[in-house]
């Protein structure tokens, strides 16, 4: 085994590779290099909001098209470009197959095709910059009528409506759908079918489980969107009216088809980082996760649930005003598993024996800013109060304070926590201690003062605000300009993680086997683990979270201990 | 600085009094959680040497305070439900028809707010409506009485936005939408379309100029008879 695997070249090593560790390395860079990107044109139009009509450093004048254009693909880079790959992706690929004892993924080619599919997605997103027009700018959600001109736009040239920003967006999306509905695939067959001897369903750690639960909604719920941006598609280039009331169409389809996906989709990335925080948080409590099967049972009533809330997006859109309490009530239903899930790691501190290690930091860090993000959500849950706040800054800060801790927390805390087992070397504590609390900081100084501006009635995607006396006025104009202060901050302090992750990557201290003294399976291999990951396989005795077993004398007993002393 | 700008509809102080009714709830939630997850790093550090407890929470004794706490959350937002509910209802629904209403036609296009008022019959819909298209012309209201407007797209979505009043409506193409307001306070409130419908979507701003009853009459009455003067010219 050893000697195939050196035989391989570059090509098939690093680049056409099967191993799942690779591919999960490929989609997490991947996801980096699009943070970079989707950071950027936050940082292009946060300038112009809070300095309008001057021109911006690193970029120069920004018009009205290109800010509604920035605005539009930054947040499709953050849901789409960063939050699937890094967190459902290169978590799912990294920790899914050790996790469960097993060599690789039960499908390592369509794996790999996965991750090519998805690749190619990046650079039909990125190119749709470069057609005439530019790319699309009609918001993340895409509402037709208005996404849906092409046809009339280039009429009735086919390949330009084609290759309008519109149509190369609609393709990406796509495309980037298909290539996580494959990996989702992966992720099932894999953890039912490989997992080692003894690894039964309620000793499967929850991220594993929540992974899959992910996977599970997201399949479930992407199907009508495909089909309605299919839909969506054929109205710019063939010239069909599905959206289109002159010709029988309803934009308000397009809103129920969009939402059905959007709001599960959030779930789907929030899932993977609440597994993240359900494995560090007992680890650095040294203490079994707080009631185990009912956080699974919560997670699997939250996907059910998460289908019945999607039209809360719709409360002022039009749609029957009685439809609306339905909403409400699923709204406020599907709140009560997530505050269990998060009560519950919050319990699973108390009489612990707390290691304030980095991983440790960025999960506190995590769940103190979603309990503002997730607050907040109450007013919005409120159909009547969301009269009011609907598309302002406030649901712009609400959705940024659940999605920020949500992406970059959850990744940061995997990535300090796991990178020793990946890598074999040691990040800098020190260095990693000033990216936690600079990105803190920063990150309440971006968000944190948007929620009176966007009380103050600031509504969302506006180059410019000097028609509205409401808002160019003082103090939001300097609330602005704080928030771009801290944004380009926020920005800037990654480089320190950037920084720590080559450098200790290169020429970091060597890393032992268990650094933190964990009981899942990973770490029970060589730190970095070699192909095929065991030698030899790993039988399960045990839960996952056997911390502080009082017949044992070690605080942690390894998931593939047979018996303690 | 006050948290909302000022409120000038019937329907308004709802809105925001439900706000701090949330707010109530949230920051009673926000000050406890937060006890709860920052404390015990304090309380149970490993710098304190002791060993962690062996609690897997799976006895009743450990996770009734789980149990608690959802509870009252599901009340919390129960009451929510409950408070709100009215002024849904009575937003979102046109009033019941009384001699003095104004109705009035809003027609959303990119880039700008067309109004359309009844004419002399006060019907809209009707041969002597008149339609003014023009970024410099605010829709003309009287204040204390009730607006009922039918709000249409003639393109994309936009979304009519009132702070002042605390209303938003979207309006789709293809559908027509009844909702209506009574300001209470004569004045210029900024209307703004908050569903991003293009490249001037920023400038996608009027008012509604609210006027006293004297004042509005003498509007719609010069406004109506410029309007004969052109019919009857044709
Ligand atoms: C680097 C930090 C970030 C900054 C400074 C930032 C800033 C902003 C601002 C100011 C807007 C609203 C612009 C407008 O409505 O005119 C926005 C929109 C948005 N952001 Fe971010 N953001 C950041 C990170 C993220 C992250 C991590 C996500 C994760 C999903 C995200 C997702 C979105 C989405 C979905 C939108 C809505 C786009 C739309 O209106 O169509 N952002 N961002
Ligand atoms: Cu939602
Ligand atoms: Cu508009």
């Amino acid at each position: 085994m050893e000697n195939l695997h050196q035989n391989k070249s570059f090509w098939s090593k690093y680049v056409f590779s099967t191993d799942h560790k690779t591919i999960g390395t490929q989609y997490m860079i991947m996801g980096m290099i699009m943070a970079g990107v989707g950071g950027y044109l936050a940082y292009v139009f946060r300038y112009n909001l809070a300095f309008p009509g001057k021109s911006i450093p690193f970029y120069g004048m920004l018009g009205p098209q290109a800010y509604n254009a920035f605005v539009t693909i930054h947040g499709m880079i953050m849901v789409f470009w960063v939050g699937m790959p890094v967190l459902l992706s290169a978590l799912g690929n990294y920790l899914i197959p050790i996790m469960i004892g097993s060599d690789d993924m039960a499908f390592p080619t369509v794996n790999m095709l996965s991750f090519w599919i998805f690749a190619v997605s990046a650079l039909v997103l990125i190119a749709s910059f470069f057609v005439p027009g530019g790319a699309f700018g009609g918001g993340w959600t895409m509402y037709p009528p208005f996404s849906a001109q092409g046809y009339v736009n280039h009429n009735p040239n086919f390949f330009t409506a084609l290759f309008s920003g519109t149509s190369l967006l609609i393709l990406a999306v796509a495309l980037e759908l298909v290539a996580m509905l494959m990996g989702g695939i992966n992720f099932l067959v894999t953890t039912i079918n490989k997992r080692a001897k003894g690894m039964t369903p309620w000793r499967i750690p929850v991220i594993i489980w929540f992974i899959n639960i992910a996977a599970v909604i997201f399949m479930f719920s992407v199907g009508p969107l495909v089909a309605g941006a299919f839909m969506l598609l054929f109205d710019n280039v063939l010239g069909t009216g599905f959206y289109d009331p002159h010709r029988g169409g309803d934009p308000m389809l397009w809103e129920h088809l969009f939402w059905f996906f959007g709001h599960p989709e959030v779930y789907v990335l929030l899932l993977p980082s609440l597994g993240v925080l359900a494995e560090i948080v007992p680890v650095f409590s040294r203490k079994p996760l707080f009631a185990y099967k009912t956080v699974i049972y919560l997670a699997l009533l939250s996907a059910f649930l998460s289908v019945l809330v999607w039209a809360h997006h719709q409360f002022v859109a039009g749609i029957d005003p009685r439809m609306a309490t339905f909403f409400s009530i699923g709204t406020i239903l599907i709140s009560i598993p997530f505050a269990g899930i998060f009560l519950s790691y919050m319990a699973t501190l108390w009489g612990g024996s707390i290691r304030m290690k980095l991983p440790m930091l960025w999960a506190i860090g995590f769940i103190g800013l979603f309990l503002v993000g997730g607050l907040t959500g109450l007013f919005l849950g409120s159909n009547t109060f969301d009269i009011y706040a609907h598309d302002t800054y406030f649901v712009v800060a609400h959705f940024h304070y659940t999605l920020f801790p949500d992406i970059f927390f959850g990744f940061f805390a995997a990535f300090y926590y796991w990178f020793p087992k990946f890598t074999g070397k040691e990040l800098n504590a020190k260095l990693g201690k000033w990216h936690f609390w600079l990105t803190f900081i920063f990150f309440n100084g971006v968000f944190f003062l948007l929620f009176f501006n966007g009380l103050a009635g600031q509504h969302r995607r506006i180059n410019d605000y000097s028609s509205f006396s409401l808002i160019s006025r003082e103090p939001y104009q300097t609330f602005e300009q704080i928030a771009t202060v801290c944004a380009i901050g926020l920005m800037l302090s990654q480089f320190i993680f950037l920084y720590n992750f080559i450098t200790s990557f290169r020429k970091g201290k060597k890393a032992v086997k268990n650094p933190w003294e964990s009981t899942t399976l990973e770490w029970q291999s060589d730190s970095p683990p070699p192909h095929g990951n065991f030698n030899p396989y790993p039988e399960v005795h045990r839960g996952a979270y056997d911390y502080s077993l009082p017949e044992a004398k070690e605080d942690f007993t390894p998931q593939n201990v047979p018996n303690v002393n | 600085m006050t948290i909302f700008p000022e409120n000038v509809s019937t329907y308004g102080q709802e809105i925001d009094n439900l706000f701090w009714l949330i707010l109530v709830f949230a920051a009673i939630a926000f000050f406890i959680s937060l006890f709860v997850l920052l404390y015990p790093l304090i309380k149970y550090s490993s710098k304190n040497g002791k060993r962690a407890e062996y609690i897997t929470g799976e006895k009743r004794k450990h996770y009734k305070w789980i149990t608690y706490a959802l509870v009252a959350l599901l009340l919390s937002d129960f009451v929510i439900l409950y408070v709100e509910h009215d002024t849904w209802g009575n937003i979102e629904s046109v009033p019941a028809i009384s001699k003095n209403d104004v109705h009035v036609g809003i027609i959303a296009r990119q880039w700008n707010w067309i109004f359309v008022y009844p004419g002399p019959d006060g019907v809209l819909g009707t041969r002597d409506d008149v339609v003014i298209d023009s970024m410099n012309s605010s829709l003309h209201v009287p204040i204390n009485a009730n607006v009922i407007f039918e709000l249409r797209s003639t393109d994309v979505i936009h979304s009519f936005f009132l702070a002042n009043a605390r209303l938003k409506q979207d309006a789709l193409p293809g559908r027509t939408v009844m909702r209506w307001f009574n300001i209470t306070k004569p004045g210029k409130y900024d209307i703004s379309c908050t569903q991003i419908c293009g490249i001037l979507h920023s400038k996608m701003r009027n008012y509604v100029l609210a006027e006293t009853p004297e004042q509005y009459k003498h509007f719609t009455d010069s406004l109506y008879n410029a309007n004969k003067v052109v019919t009857s010219s044709k």
